[in-house]
């Protein structure tokens, strides 16, 4: 079923890309994670309106009269949440939906472009299974060129400058982190405090941690995608005129609203 | 990522985080814990040779037993998948993961190491006289002196190499991921000829009668001229061919991994049969006297009468059965990937399990 319908679809596309491309999979990694992102708008555009809704919600005076009035009976405070939700119209996991429908999504392109890249044996034999037998010229693509600028996509990137002998420099996990760093700050709008607040922070944090580890360990065609992933976020945000300019400037957690 | 969509489910960020990262990782492909290839075997007169990720082992070929691994002691960073090579004395030169090449005594200890290479060793090393040829996949042919494991020469190819090169006299073939089979000079790695398939290869190329035979991803088996590389016929599979044919009686018995087994006439290069096994063909068939040997990666062994495919036998083991099955007298030798028993004998008469090996951890 995965196969089906997430996997298989992505590694022929992706071939066809590289194809295309005339042998790039660098380029085509980046068209690719693209055209997936355009497809998967639809989604994020909603999921982001209703992250949006939620912080205005949590904004108001209404939620924080809430919040310090039940702050010592958490049953209650949640029962008042529910109750303002429905006052609102505003349903908690209407954002819940498409994120979920976009995971496998994002999983299955990491997938796909690991699986083309195919650097073992028993990767290059799974590969095998992955294509369309109406496409019988993608076999003759094996093994995609893996190299990109100063890359072998295949493996985690490292670059070794003359003056720096013995010493590779992760520039994709830099950017990995930076880009990961910088779409988190810039779409994070000024928070209420308490849970909510340290819960930025932490994702402020961690997350971008998180892939930079990735990004160091794995494939460099996976940071590519990460790389390339975070600015189309950033960039798409930019676009929905979401973008926080004024949080990206300071370092630290959300700023705290100031309560009248 | 969706960093700000997460936000929104904030009790549940650390559990999408923490699956996400699990997926990620257990995808990845340099997951340390998942094998990357399968077993590669090697046999002497006494003794059966596995490569299988952290150790090579010894173990007898009449009780099963084991008699030494190398490294002693589990040492995650070096792992081995690529058959060794035996000398005449009984030594092995073996390459690993770690991009080293070893020659270890034959009791295992090591007794020089090359570690030039810039990439995995992948497929096994042979020996041509005082010269032993390692095929990297960094591109690169290392012929290396037997004796003292320095280098010699290196030619480099288009991209990785796989197969174990075929010696043959003053000639070395060795096909490559580039889709390019190389005839080599021995003595200095100078190209001899060289010819483009169209499609890339994994395998040691098989030489008979003056005709190269190897199998191709996509292009079926191409039969090449081998003082030429001239393509002489090709003959069209279903599928990916990545093991090498194995040839008796001018009748060449290949699989795919499609499923399908093939015997071809090498003198008319027609079909005389072909069967559908129970999954993917990707390991050298074994072929001797009446009977061909081939293995699935369903886990079955097949004995299959040369001349008509009708059958002899059949074994069903645990584990996936990529590697070359391996004849020795009159047992035939089965190593799993990820079975209960890493390596299997088989008496090659009726199929009957003489003995299992499984290491202890």
């Amino acid at each position: 079923m995965w196969n089906t319908l997430i996997l298989d679809p992505m590694v022929n596309s992706l071939l066809l890309i590289y194809d295309f491309l005339g042998d790039n999979f660098g380029v085509a990694i980046i068209v690719f994670t693209i055209i997936v992102r355009l497809i998967t708008l639809p989604l994020t555009w909603q999921s982001q309106r209703s992250t949006l809704k939620m912080q205005e919600l949590q904004q108001s005076k209404k939620w924080q009269d809430i919040q310090k009035k039940h702050k010592d009976d958490k049953q209650k405070l949640q029962e008042e949440q529910l109750k303002l939700y429905r006052e609102v119209g505003f349903n908690p996991l209407s954002g819940c939906l498409p994120t979920l429908i976009q995971f496998p999504v994002i999983i299955g392109l990491y997938q796909a472009i690991i699986r083309s890249l195919a650097a073992t044996p028993v990767q290059l034999l799974d590969l095998s299974r992955h294509f369309y037998p109406f496409l019988p010229g993608l076999a003759s693509l094996v093994p995609l060129h893996s190299r990109f600028l100063w890359m072998d996509l295949a493996q985690p990137e490292r670059l070794f400058l003359p003056f720096l002998p013995g010493f590779g420099i992760p520039v994709l996990t830099i950017l990995v982190v930076i880009t990961s760093w910088l779409s988190t700050k810039l779409m994070t709008p000024p928070s209420a405090g308490g849970q909510g607040a340290q819960m930025s922070q932490m994702m402020g944090i961690y997350m971008p941690l998180l892939l930079g580890y990735f990004a160091y360990t794995y494939a460099s065609g996976l940071a590519l995608y990460f790389v390339v992933s975070n600015v189309l976020q950033i960039v798409q945000s930019a676009a929905m005129g979401k973008i926080n300019w004024r949080q990206a400037l300071s370092f630290g957690g959300p700023r705290p609203v100031k309560k009248s | 990522m969706q960093i700000a969509i997460l936000r929104s489910a904030r009790p549940g960020v650390l559990v999408i985080l923490v699956v996400v990262a699990g997926l990620l990782a257990g995808c990845s492909a340099s997951g340390a814990t998942v094998a990357s290839s399968w077993p590669g075997v090697a046999v002497s007169d006494t003794t059966a040779y596995v490569a299988y990720a952290d150790a090579i082992h010894a173990v007898d070929l009449a009780t099963g037993q084991e008699r030494w691994r190398y490294p002693a002691e589990a040492n995650r960073q070096v792992t081995f998948y690529a058959p060794p090579a035996i000398t005449e004395d009984g030594q092995l030169i073996v390459g690993g993961y770690d991009h080293v090449v070893r020659r270890l005594s034959a009791e295992g200890t090591e007794v020089w190491h090359f570690d030039g290479a810039r990439d995995r060793i992948i497929g096994g090393a042979a020996l041509a006289g005082d010269l032993v040829l390692v095929p990297s996949a960094d591109h690169t042919l290392y012929a290396l002196n037997a004796e003292s494991g320095a280098r010699v020469w290196s030619f480099e190819a288009e991209h990785a190499l796989w197969a174990a090169p075929l010696v043959d006299g003053d000639l070395v073939y060795i096909a490559s991921l580039d889709h390019i089979v190389y005839a080599l000079n021995r003595s200095d790695g100078s190209v001899i000829w060289q010819r483009d398939l169209g499609a890339a290869m994994a395998d040691t190329p098989a030489l008979v009668d003056g005709v190269l035979l190897v199998g191709t991803f996509g292009a079926g088996l191409q039969a090449l001229d081998a003082a030429t590389g001239e393509v002489v016929w090709t003959f069209q599979s279903d599928g990916w061919i990545w093991g090498s044919p194995s040839i008796a009686d001018s009748v060449a018995f290949f699989g795919d991994v499609a499923g399908t087994l093939y015997a071809v006439d090498l003198n008319t290069h027609n079909e005389l049969w072909r069967l559908q096994p129970d999954g993917p063909v990707a390991g050298t068939p074994s072929a001797l006297g009446d009977l061909a040997y081939f293995t699935t990666e369903a886990g079955t062994v097949y004995a299959r009468q040369a001349a008509s495919g009708t059958p002899a036998w059949e074994q069903t083991l645990t584990g996936k059965l990529y590697s070359d099955p391996i004849l020795s007298d009159d047992t035939l030798l089965v190593a799993a990937m990820q079975g209960e028993a890493l390596l299997t004998a088989l008496d090659s008469a009726t199929g009957a399990i003489r003995w299992s090996f499984t290491p202890v951890r």
